[in-house]
């Protein structure tokens, strides 16, 4: 594992619920996220040394859209900001590394998206090849049924499989206030419903969510001054695979592998495992690639299944797992955030709670 | 009279790209009716790279014909093609080991609508468009069974450029304060919101003041005067950018509506030229008869006081502000 020149921790997270249809701007939408963070640590919003986005302009459906964004976090009298076209997981990283600097205390992280006006089949297809697969429209899902297809050709997994994930996100998304989707689904009525993306069925496909997310992370002083329970972020990596699906094993991870060695996964215990399971074979494979054992609990949360508000949908996997060690569910977990179509990058995040 | 109106449009891009040693020539052959592959040490890459995917070693273009025949090693079953997608009826997208290839090609194959005829390990066949453009979507795939034969001459130059249009379709309701924003205009009045923290009237209201971080609602909404202040201006020469409908000079302005904070930006003026503009002069807005006021260029994200409500801007003949009042509005 990687040594960190600096101890960071979260101090203060909120998340919108997972909306099938927010009918408001992106700002409107992620402004009491920013203000509820801000309140919870008690500081002015101009004490807050550093400012970081993720969002999609593509979603947003207008060039520049994240620069309205900045709106919700308060950009005046002017603040240092920055903004990554990614999940806003990817917005934590780059607010983790610039603390690891040393000459800064505190980032303001926050992540949004709305997906319902429209279309992420065809807007995130442009993430794709611009020569020899975006002009086609091969879009996530598609990329998704042949992961899913190459799984049961592998032997490796099952459309049941595929179906107990997605009754046991449902179920556990009952305890999930934020969740969009929940319920008691029984495996047998899943299976026994129409393909959308064979062998891939509409449930074994995320929502269309809109929501966002924010939090405060700090270095070790300024953190324990904030909260008296800061969670701290022991491990970040993020690691990519070819883009080009045919070049790789879709039935496993090696990004995911190797990132989980970076940031020392195995060496505690990993009580929660908050993935992002955009479609339900990921799970599979993921659980394989971080080797994860009966012992973690699972997206307890009911993941990005019950509510996928893409571009926050990755820091709310962090924000879920914060909260988990918070409540005393566990002491130790892993947050994993992905981009690109079927687990093309991914982004793991250990956390752990004050010892 | 003239109504409010779902948000629905598409926003579009059109991207060129210049293809390089390897894409140009295979994207050259698909125009051509072949499918050329790369040579990488024993191996034959397709789609063809311009590097090694095992080693990212740069590989010098040395290409050859693969196909037309293949053989499918991974599939799906789009049942809902996408606005995107090379055909409107349900078709299944396929891993195709072209003949003679080591790697294989993302494409779609179709079977007429039949889920049923998708397996791995069958022989598809390669086929042509008759409209080729030098792109990916100039080929699909069928049932080798089901290929016709087809005889395709030679183009002239070689592709070197792609040209590819994004377009993304944005369909959503007016935000309740766009609506009620909207609606004002047909009415024939400018709507603000007043910052229940600082008084400021801002126009149109976003539904939240950014300066003090606070949501606004309806209860926050003012009726503004439609009299006001020229604080900028600028004529338009208009670049004959794609979707440009514009093709003579213009003045654009902003103005400051009196009793608020917050000047209403691009305002054209059609009647004027930009040596009648000033600074400070004042301005009133001579609405269109209400059956000729129309919203529709109003969306969630842009217009503010289209030309589609009002005739013209006139000025009043008040004095000017002088200009050193405006300045914390000049934008």
């Amino acid at each position: 594992m990687v040594s960190l020149a600096e101890d960071v921790a979260i101090v203060a997270f909120e998340q919108t619920p997972s909306y099938a249809h927010f009918n408001d701007s992106e700002p409107a939408m992620i402004m009491p996220c920013v203000n509820s963070v801000i309140e919870q640590v008690g500081m002015d919003r101009h004490d807050i040394d550093f400012t970081i986005a993720g969002s999609c302009d593509y979603l947003s459906g207008m060039p520049f859209a994240f620069v309205m964004n900045i709106d919700a976090v308060g950009a005046w009298p002017p603040v240092y900001e920055s903004h990554v076209e990614m999940d806003g997981a990817w917005a934590l990283f780059e607010g983790f590394v610039r603390l690891q600097s040393g000459d800064i205390d505190t980032v303001l992280v926050s992540g949004s998206g709305k997906c319902s006006p429209g279309s992420y089949r065809e807007g995130f297809s442009l993430q794709s090849d611009p020569y020899v697969h975006a002009p086609i429209g091969l879009d996530p899902r598609t990329q998704a049924g042949f992961q899913a297809q190459a799984l049961i050709a592998a032997g490796k997994a099952t459309e049941q499989d595929f179906a107990e994930v997605v009754a046991r996100s449902h179920a556990n998304a009952k305890n999930n206030p934020y969740a969009q989707l929940s319920g008691d689904l029984s495996v047998d009525g899943l299976l026994a419903e129409p393909y959308v993306q064979q062998p891939l069925r509409s449930h074994d496909c995320p929502p269309t969510s809109d929501g966002a997310a924010a939090m405060i992370i700090a270095r070790a002083d300024k953190a324990r001054e904030l909260c008296d329970n800061p969670v701290w972020i022991r491990g970040i990596d993020h690691r990519i695979d070819s883009h080009h699906p045919t070049l790789r094993d879709l039935t496993d991870s090696p990004s995911v592998r190797i990132a989980a060695e970076r940031v020392g996964l195995h060496d505690g215990p990993v009580d929660i495992a908050e993935l992002t399971v955009t479609y339900s074979p990921e799970e599979i494979i993921l659980r394989d690639a971080l080797g994860l054992n009966g012992g973690t609990s699972v997206n307890p949360s009911g993941g990005p299944l019950t509510g996928s508000p893409f571009m926050a949908v990755g820091l709310t996997r962090v924000i879920e797992l914060a909260r988990g060690i918070r409540n005393g569910d566990g002491r130790r977990g892993v947050a994993h955030a992905s981009s690109g179509p079927a687990l093309q990058q991914n982004l793991l995040c250990v956390l752990e709670g004050d010892s | 009279m003239p109504q409010l109106h779902d948000v629905d449009y598409t926003l579009e891009y059109p991207y060129t790209r210049t293809t390089g040693p390897v894409i140009g020539p295979f994207l050259t052959g698909l125009r051509d009716g072949r499918i050329l592959g790369q040579r990488c040490g024993e191996q034959v890459l397709c789609p063809p790279m311009e590097f090694d995917p095992d080693s990212f070693a740069t590989l010098e273009p040395d290409l050859v014909e693969v196909g037309p025949g293949g053989e499918v090693v991974n599939w799906t079953w789009v049942a809902e093609p996408s606005a995107k997608h090379p055909f409107d009826r349900p078709f299944g997208f396929a891993f195709i080991k072209l003949d003679g290839a080591d790697t294989a090609l993302v494409h779609a194959v179709d079977t007429g609508g039949d889920a049923g005829a998708m397996s791995t390990g069958m022989r598809v066949q390669a086929q042509f468009r008759d409209e080729r453009h030098g792109s990916i979507a100039d080929v699909y795939f069928v049932p080798e069974a089901d290929a016709a034969e087809q005889v395709i001459g030679q183009g002239d130059e070689p592709v070197t450029i792609t040209e590819h249009l994004i377009g993304l379709r944005i369909a959503e309701p007016l935000y309740p304060h766009r609506a009620r924003f909207a609606q004002g205009l047909l009415d024939g009045k400018i709507i603000g919101q007043r910052s229940p923290v600082t008084g400021k009237v801002y126009v149109p209201g976003r539904g939240y003041d950014n300066m003090s971080r606070v949501l606004m609602s309806e209860a926050d909404e003012v009726e503004v005067s439609d009299v006001g202040t020229v604080v900028a201006f600028t004529e338009l020469n208009p670049v004959q950018y794609y979707g440009q409908t514009e093709t003579e000079p213009y003045v654009r302005c902003s103005i400051l509506f009196d009793g608020t904070d917050q000047p209403v930006i691009g305002i054209d003026i059609r009647d004027m030229t930009v040596d009648e503009m000033r600074v400070g002069m004042r301005m009133r807005c001579i609405w269109r008869d209400p059956e000729e006021r129309s919203v529709e260029d109003i969306d969630n994200r842009y217009g503010n006081i289209p030309e589609t409500v009002y005739a013209r801007f006139e000025p009043t003949g008040e004095p000017d502000v002088p200009a050193d009042e405006l300045k914390e509005h000049s934008w």
